[in-house]
């Protein structure tokens, strides 16, 4: 079939699809561009955009040390809460999967964290939640322990946030979820035959069976990790404290953009974050072929 | 199916696509001689009823001109105006505050004021010490809606229960420390808040030192022996149990009025700018009395009054005449300052000022007699700040926090200011 025939025939398709292409070239794909340009300039969102090369990314490299300060924040953050939110997620669902009675409202509560987790809402509460006077504290008082200033101590503040982004373990719960019904129950059946351990059967099939699904909540939540950004924006009071150990690479691109009026720099911070991700999802992706397998494949 | 089909479908729509074309071509003719602006503002519930009032009265009094308010928090508020000062559609009149402003100004987002003295704007009865706060390189670009100063806010109760006595308005470090211990030995609540990382009081200090914050380069001028004396001071009142443990004040730095020591009743001494007395005494039951904020015993002032916050004619305004008309009435206007008081500030009209006096509350009138008593106790209004001076007080409220955790030795920390605030300049340059 020509283009042209083929055109006239999805012609309506594009028609209905105008208003979301519409939204998509100017929400996304032009905002996208222009940073690019912006990535290259100083820009200071008064006065006209100065083309500078490659300058903010000689500073950000060589002069810049909360950028770096903000790479590694983020990359602990991620390397803590990817894996532990995961294993989390998929404990909940194993324990779901078990044929418990009123699954569905179970699931429903387990979601709720998720849908409730990016606000800012729950951000305050778990700077109440966390405080030196505060739910926990009191809680660990019961038991004689003095707990730590959490929010104050940059030696304990990040943990805080790790562990409200283990608890908004929902969807990935949900996708593992659905991963674990799809695993055909007369592998366990045989396995139960042969005598197999419980954790025989966990490593021997339900982890191979569910790596796909592994592997998708895996590159999503990194994404989401890198990018995340409302929590340590509230508990830190949008400066990344105490002492910048809640600086995340977007909490610091944002007070560059809107408190220090440098857009262009921002910018090039931004596309650096872009690389970041694109990077390590291409590093997730290379190494699945070693340890992820569709069952469609052959071979 | 339904009788609702698709014919019937497109016609209901066109229709109502064509009616809103209609309306949207009527509703702009009608409207035409109206001038529309908008005011746009960081507040408070309070202060937001208050500035609705006047927007309803002008509009009342002058028909042509209709205001539109907008409001924000003042964390929200910088974020949106810097996204409208891109998007090249900020209002026309919009709120700034000294230091923050200088910025807007260097950059161009705000326009001068002078073409329009006498004609739209009346700025007869405004003080000078006003207005040449809101002037730079000779030019006007702000109007002074509020002036302010440093002020310590100290609980009487806990005061009186310690038979306290001090001079509110020359008491100096050693005088703190004193009462500081007195207040915590008598009732057992911290005696102050631990101003380490407040760049306000660093400020002051630097000035009673004899030294500037900045010089007339633009450099930063405070030495690393100043910076270290100040962490000093506090360094001493905290190992002495006068102020909460460090761990503790490290949680406070920038937090909000309503975590201040004072209010939380966790110490008896918070440190504030004048026109938050008000608000820090709604939240409270026990009495605020007011003090300067502490010196050296040579007692060179350090604290300014300076206006906390202008109205200023944004560089997007549609109608540059009108916006001065509303400027003008809300800085003049009998009716409209007697709606905002003394929310933002003691006025700088003084018949406005004089208009006030027979209404205020009790917390008003010791604000007022603050005022009183710190003249010719202040030193004068230093030059416009450098750009990079907001980043500069971020910087130190950071650093600082090093000293509050005992991360790093006082010395070392007051040189990584100096570098870090030549670094900024420099960039900032």
């Amino acid at each position: 079939m020509s283009i042209r025939s083929k055109l006239r025939r999805s012609w309506p398709g594009y028609v209905f699809l105008t208003p979301w292409l519409i939204g998509f070239f100017l929400l996304s794909i032009f905002p996208i561009l222009a940073s690019l340009y912006l990535a290259f300039t100083d820009y200071d969102a008064v006065n006209a955009p100065v083309w500078v090369g490659l300058e903010n990314f000689q500073y950000m490299f060589e002069f810049d040390y909360r950028f770096w300060q903000s790479l590694k924040v983020t990359f602990l953050f991620v390397v803590l809460s990817v894996p532990a939110k995961l294993i989390f997620a998929l404990i909940v669902a194993m324990l779901l999967d078990k044929g418990i009675r009123a699954v569905g409202w179970y699931r429903a509560l387990f979601y709720l964290p998720s849908i409730l987790g990016g606000s800012i809402a729950v951000a305050i509460l778990w700077r109440q939640l966390f405080n030196a006077d505060g739910v926990i504290n009191s809680a660990l008082a019961v038991f004689g322990i003095q707990g730590p200033y959490w929010l104050s101590d940059p030696n304990y503040s990040l943990y805080t946030l790790v562990v409200l982004a283990i608890w908004q373990f929902g969807s990935p719960m949900l996708i593992f979820l659905a991963g674990l019904r799809a695993i055909p129950q007369d592998l366990y059946e045989a396995a139960e035959i042969d005598a197999a351990t419980p954790s025989r059967k966990f490593f021997a099939i339900t982890v191979p069976m569910l790596a796909p699904v592994i592997f998708f909540n895996l590159v999503l939540q990194m994404i989401e990790a890198f990018k995340s950004f409302s929590g340590a924006f509230i508990i830190s009071g949008g400066t990344g404290a105490p002492l910048d150990s809640l600086l995340f690479f977007t909490v610091y691109l944002f007070n560059e953009a809107f408190s220090y009026f440098r857009m262009g720099y921002a910018s090039a911070l931004g596309w650096v974050l872009l690389i970041i991700i694109a990077a390590f999802t291409a590093i997730a992706f290379w190494t699945s072929k070693y340890w992820v397998h569709y069952e469609n494949e052959r071979g | 199916m339904s009788t609702f089909n698709r014919r019937k479908f497109l016609g209901t729509a066109a229709a109502a696509a064509g009616s809103a074309a209609i309306l949207s071509a009527t509703g702009n003719s009608a409207f035409a001689q109206d001038r529309r602006i908008r005011h746009f503002w960081w507040g408070n519930p309070e202060r937001d009823k208050r500035t609705f009032e006047v927007i309803r009265l002008f509009n009342e009094k002058n028909p042509g001109i209709v205001v539109a308010g907008e409001t924000l928090g003042s964390a929200d508020y910088f974020t949106r105006l810097t996204t409208q000062i891109a998007g090249r559609n900020m209002a026309d009149a919009i709120q700034m505050g000294y230091g923050v402003m200088f910025e807007y100004i260097n950059r161009g987002a705000i326009l001068p004021l002078d073409e329009h003295i006498g004609k739209s704007l009346d700025i007869s009865q405004i003080d000078e010490s006003a207005l040449s706060a809101g002037r730079v390189d000779g030019k006007l670009y702000a109007l002074s809606i509020g002036a302010n100063s440093h002020v310590s806010l100290y609980n009487t109760r806990l005061f009186d229960a310690a038979s306290i006595t001090f001079d509110p308005f020359g008491w100096t470090y050693d005088d703190l420390k004193r009462v500081a211990g007195e207040v915590t030995k008598a009732t057992g609540v911290f005696g102050t808040d631990d101003n380490t990382a407040d760049y306000q009081n660093f400020s002051d200090y630097v000035h009673q030192r004899g030294e500037r914050l900045f010089d007339d380069e633009g450099n930063f001028g405070a030495s690393a022996e100043t910076i270290a004396d100040y962490f000093a001071i506090w360094a001493d009142l905290r190992a002495a149990g006068a102020t909460p443990p460090g761990q503790v004040s490290a949680g406070l730095v920038g937090a909000e009025l309503s975590n201040w020591g004072i209010v939380t009743g966790q110490t008896a001494i918070s440190y504030a700018w004048s026109n938050q007395m008000v608000g820090v005494q709604n939240l409270m039951q026990d009495k605020v009395g007011a003090a300067m904020f502490p010196n050296t015993p040579e007692m060179i002032p350090g604290s300014i009054i300076q206006p906390s916050q202008f109205i200023c004619l944004s560089r997007d305004t549609v109608d540059a005449e009108a916006t001065t008309t509303y400027m003008s009435a809300f800085v003049n206007d009998p009716e409209m300052t007697a709606v905002l008081g003394l929310e933002r500030g003691i006025p700088a009209n003084a018949q406005v000022r004089a208009a006030l006096q027979p209404k205020l509350t009790e917390i008003e009138a010791t604000s007022v007699a603050f005022f009183d008593g710190i003249q010719g106790k202040t030193m004068d209004l230093a030059p416009p700040p450098p750009s990079g001076a907001q980043e500069i007080e971020a910087m130190f409220e950071r650093v600082a926090v090093a000293v509050l955790l005992e991360q790093a030795p006082i010395p070392d920390v007051a040189n990584q200011i100096r570098r870090e605030a030549e670094g900024i300049r420099r960039r900032a340059r």
